[in-house]
């Protein structure tokens, strides 16, 4: 590593509040990423007639895998209790919380929201249809997690690579690709989600439906990356080095990874952690507004506003919904902040 | 780059700037100059000289019985106060003020036609089978000519002041067998069933309908004119040229032009020096001088402006609000501020429940159509959704009485049975994930579309129960108009949906279940199933049903004058219905409940049996003395009565 960048990412371990951050996301990331372990309705090991089922990550296993009547899946809990009212050697073991983020569990035979209860488990409370508020938002956060890094990604690929080459190559390249992109990016965002929807067979499956929302979400928002790229390129390739570079004989490829990138990097790299909030606050307010992940999955934006709607009755679900997304826009903002204040070139440059 | 990701809300708010900003009168203004067709309409009725007759008053018979009406009860509360606003809210801006045609058909219309506008009679809302007078004074029915002989109001004028005499009537026919007008269904009602329309003077007609019927009186007194004067424009560019014109009503409300504020609200007022205002059963309904309507698209905000005091009344029908956001202890309640009423009613009622597609693969099998019936659990949805308050759906014929079938149950929640259907039709092993495939990889899996935005946690329900028989439901939620539009083009799987039911004597099937609005031809000469026939777009047969004996029962159920073979036809067609499976009954309820400030006021019993809401009578009244006393109450804290009350004297169907 070079000791340029060793010295930022040392600045950026002293800055606390943003170290801190990104030490607690990075926990979270692989915290959700286990989260089947924590938050699931199926158990994590049962003990029946003395063989072990671990049933997480596996098929599911029918009721009659475990000596019950029906063929659908197990309902664990009432299995758990089954075992320990027979008293015969087998045995369950949950999850800490034992929901699903999909099924309605009334603890008073209505489907409505019931307040936070630990003796139900239900720990930030249920939804308006009895459903665990705790599950559904973890894994409609790890939803939005994932799909703002997938899409931080895949805006920084097709912008970076596109604005490095009109910055680079200039000329009519750069000349077409403006006034396309001018024009690209004044075709409405939201009607185009519109559309793509109103298109979208129902029998796509609720994944293909996710990728397919990032992807428009992704065609309409890597343009403006193109603009700071283009100008990077062109301002690095007029620097003295990169004319060096050529004059000793190096090709476009190694001029443009070896020497230009790595300069505007440092610039890029401050925007990530905020194009991450802007995805995350996307997604929640497109869901808001009925026009994101299909229901049911769980999502933020859902939660946002059945507790919108139910702020007298149900005050739990907008204040976890609410939490959750303030705290993890906060995270990664202290992050963002961090790395631009570490990365800033002109602490280093003697360029002013 | 910030910035970047608050561009959807801002192109959000540019549509909504963008939409504000189409003015009606500039599209007006730029279409062609007026034109006049009355020497057109007078062609056609000659062209047509067997449906549209002209005689004098001698040739009435002179053996008629001729009846009026004027002996049935009065409708609404002498204590009835005209004046004030009624507030109340919509959760779309009306598309048109067209009263027929693309669109027409939206929440607004009962403000000016379906509520409002006057028939010559109206059904009794206390004893449907009674007609009390609307815009005709007096009628006689022959049923050896299938004929209804109608003498017509003088007293009766649009609100723009013009008489509405016989030829208004006449006209209401070229209108409605006009194509101009792009509305099928009323080119092939008013073109199929009836025969004849005569006008003998001014203010005398006759209308013949093609079968003696036992609703007769249905058929011909609940029709309306149309104003000759109004259309007199009416050519290929209707749906645009009288996009934004209100139609003159013989009713008690209109819409003034600078009423209408684009996608924020829409007011009516009432019309000055009504005809009817002192008539018998109308002078003490319509009472309140103005009825505004915001436009407010969520249901909860709807609720909130409601508690605010911005509106007047909000329906209570859901557990959620009844119970949860408005319960009894409510302070407003316990104050007596607000109301809550509940009314049970009489009525056919609306057929909530899930209508497959049988045109699709897959729900082209009747086992698996079975299994759908079997897999679905209402019953769940009905006690901890609707927390018992509503009941299980029957057939697609609930509520008319002796026409409903008088045993047929649905199908329960059952998972073995769903099973085993299921496998009849080869999905016999689950996937990894307990859904079911056949051996071909196929999963039973199936898209379910709603329009119902307020309903999509009963569907949510329903996909969790269905994973236990081994059956997955992909929820589709969207707006309403563009559910609405998928199943008129008959794009979706299953639809969670329901039609309203006009209060009538007897169920249509016609328009459901008639293989003429399932495909274009959709059987050859020889009875075969055309191999090459398409769908059928803008009808209401949803599960594209074409069965001949369906289709057979129909017509002769159509074409039948008999009360008992019609019941019996009625019976036998819910059967048939129900052994194809294409629809799963949902829910039904048999009572309305509302929450209104106290300031509206209801006659003593509350309602009429066959209302379909609190307010589809219109017997209502605001009283503004009282607003005040309330509104300041609420500064002071001065207290009034509680009001929790049930009307149950309709308790029954």
């Amino acid at each position: 590593m070079n000791p340029q960048t060793q010295k930022k990412l040392k600045r950026f371990r002293e800055i606390k509040l943003g170290y801190y951050s990104f030490l607690l996301l990075c926990f979270l990331l692989v915290t959700s990423a286990l989260g089947e372990l924590l938050i699931n309705n199926r158990a994590l090991v049962v003990s029946y007639d003395g063989s072990l089922y671990f049933p997480t990550y596996a098929a599911f296993h029918p009721g009659t895998d475990f000596g019950l009547e029906y063929t659908y899946q197990t309902n664990y809990r009432e299995l758990q209790k089954k075992f320990e009212a027979e008293d015969n050697g087998n045995w369950v073991l949950m999850p800490l919380v034992p929901y699903s983020p999909y099924e309605n569990h009334s603890t008073d035979g209505i489907f409505r929201p019931s307040a936070p209860s630990v003796e139900h488990k239900h720990y930030f409370g249920t939804d308006t249809t009895s459903r665990d508020i705790l599950a559904r938002l973890f894994y409609g956060t790890r939803i939005a997690l994932l799909f703002s890094l997938v899409f931080m990604a895949s805006v920084y690929l097709i912008g970076i690579t596109i604005g490095c080459a009109m910055g680079y190559f200039g000329g009519t390249f750069d000349l077409i690709f403006q006034r396309f992109i001018e024009i690209w990016s004044n075709i409405p965002f939201l009607y185009m989600v519109i559309i793509v929807f109103s298109i979208v067979p129902g029998t796509f499956s609720i994944t293909a439906r996710i990728t397919i929302l990032l992807v428009v979400m992704v065609l309409f928002s890597w343009t403006s990356m193109t603009y700071f790229m283009r100008t990077e390129t062109y301002k690095q390739k007029a620097r003295d080095y990169t004319a060096a570079a050529r004059i000793i004989g190096a090709g476009h490829t190694r001029i443009i990874f070896k020497h230009i990138l790595p300069n505007v990097l440092a610039t890029l790299v401050t925007f990530m952690p905020f194009t991450v909030v802007g995805a995350i606050a996307a997604i929640t307010a497109l869901d808001f507004l009925g026009f994101g992940l299909p229901p049911p999955t769980p999502s933020l934006g859902e939660l946002l506003k059945q507790g919108t709607a139910n702020l007298r009755i149900a005050p739990w679900i907008v204040v976890s919904a609410f939490g959750t997304l303030v705290v993890l826009l906060t995270l990664v903002t202290f992050i963002g902040e961090a790395i631009r204040e570490s990365f800033d070139p002109k602490k280093f440059t003697v360029y002013r | 780059m910030p910035i970047r990701f608050f561009k959807p809300l801002a192109i959000l708010l540019g549509v909504f700037l963008i939409t504000s900003c189409g003015n009606s009168s500039e599209q007006d203004a730029a279409l062609e100059p007026t034109r006049d067709n009355t020497q057109e309409v007078l062609d056609y009725y000659a062209s047509h000289p067997n449906f549209f007759s002209f005689k004098t008053p001698e040739d009435i018979p002179n053996d008629l019985v001729w009846e009026d009406g004027m002996d049935l009860p009065d409708i609404g509360s002498p204590e009835a106060k005209k004046g004030g606003t009624q507030y109340g809210a919509l959760q779309d801006f009306p598309r048109t003020l067209r009263l027929v045609g693309p669109d027409s058909n939206g929440s607004f219309r009962p403000f000016i036609l379906d509520n409002v506008a006057m028939a010559m009679a109206h059904q009794h809302p206390n004893n449907q089978n009674d007609f009390y007078p609307g815009l005709a004074k007096s009628w006689a029915v022959s049923t050896q000519r299938k004929t209804t002989y109608i003498r017509l109001d003088p007293d009766a004028r649009w609100s723009d002041g013009e008489k509405v005499t016989a030829d208004d009537y006449l006209f209401a026919f070229f209108f409605f067998q006009s194509e101009y007008i792009i509305a099928p269904w009323y080119n092939n009602w008013y073109g199929s069933m009836y025969t004849n329309i005569t006008r003998y003077d001014d203010y005398t007609i006759s209308i013949s309908i093609p079968d003696v019927k036992p609703n007769m009186h249905y058929r011909t007194l609940n029709l309306s004119p149309a104003p000759q004067h109004f259309y007199r424009e009416l050519g290929d560019d209707y749906v645009a040229r009288y996009q934004w014109r209100f139609v003159p009503t013989t009713g008690a409300y209109e819409v003034r032009k600078n009423d209408i504020r684009k996608v924020r609200s829409i007011a009516l007022t009432r019309v000055k020096d009504w005809w009817a205002k002192d008539k018998k059963f109308w002078r003490y309904r319509y009472n309140p001088d103005k009825i505004h309507l915001s436009i407010i698209r969520d249901t909860p905000k709807v609720f909130e402006a409601f508690r605010r005091g911005d509106l007047d009344q909000f329906g209570l029908n859901l557990g959620e609000f009844w119970y949860e956001k408005l319960p009894d202890d409510d302070p407003d309640v316990q104050n007596g501020y607000i109301h809550k009423t509940v009314f049970y009613n009489q009525r056919p009622r609306p057929t909530f429940g899930l209508w497959m597609n049988t045109a699709k693969p897959l729900l082209d099998n009747r086992d698996i159509r079975i299994g759908i019936n079997y897999a679905t659990n209402w019953d769940l949805v009905i006690e901890k959704f609707f927390r018992g308050d509503f009941e299980r759906l029957k057939t697609v014929s609930d509520g008319y009485g002796e026409f409903s079938h008088p045993t047929l149950e649905p199908r329960s929640f059952d998972i073995d049975k769903a099973l085993a259907h299921f496998a009849n039709a080869g999905f016999t092993d689950r996937g990894p994930d307990g859904i079911l495939v056949n051996d071909r990889g196929q999963r039973l899996a199936f898209t379910l579309t709603t329009g119902y935005e307020a309903l999509k946690d009963v569907l949510t329900i329903l996909k969790e129960e269905a994973k236990k028989p081994g059956l997955e439901f992909r929820i589709e939620v969207l707006d309403g108009t563009a559910a609405w539009k998928k199943v008129q083009e008959k794009k979706h799987d299953i639809q969670f949906s329901a039609y309203a039911v006009a209060l009538e004597m007897y169920p249509r099937y016609w328009e459901t279940y008639h293989s003429v609005n399932a495909y274009d031809i959709a059987f050859l000469e020889d009875g075969s199933v055309n191999p090459d026939r398409k769908l059928k777009t803008q009808t209401n047969n949803l599960e594209a049903i074409a069965i001949p004996e369906v289709d057979d029962m129909i017509n002769r159920y159509r074409s039948s004058s008999d009360k008992d073979e019609m019941i019996e036809l009625a019976n036998r067609l819910d059967e048939t219905l129900h052994d194809h499976a294409s629809f799963v009954p949902g829910y039904k309820q048999s009572f309305y409940r509302v929450g209104y400030w106290r300031w509206i006021r209801y006659p003593d019993g509350f309602n009429l049996k066959h209302s379909s809401s609190a307010g589809r009578y219109f017997v209502h009244w605001i009283d503004t003395d009282m607003k005040q006393e309330t509104l300041a109450a609420r500064k002071s804290g001065e207290t009034f009565p509680v009001s929790i009350k049930v009307f149950d004297q309709y308790k029954g169907d």
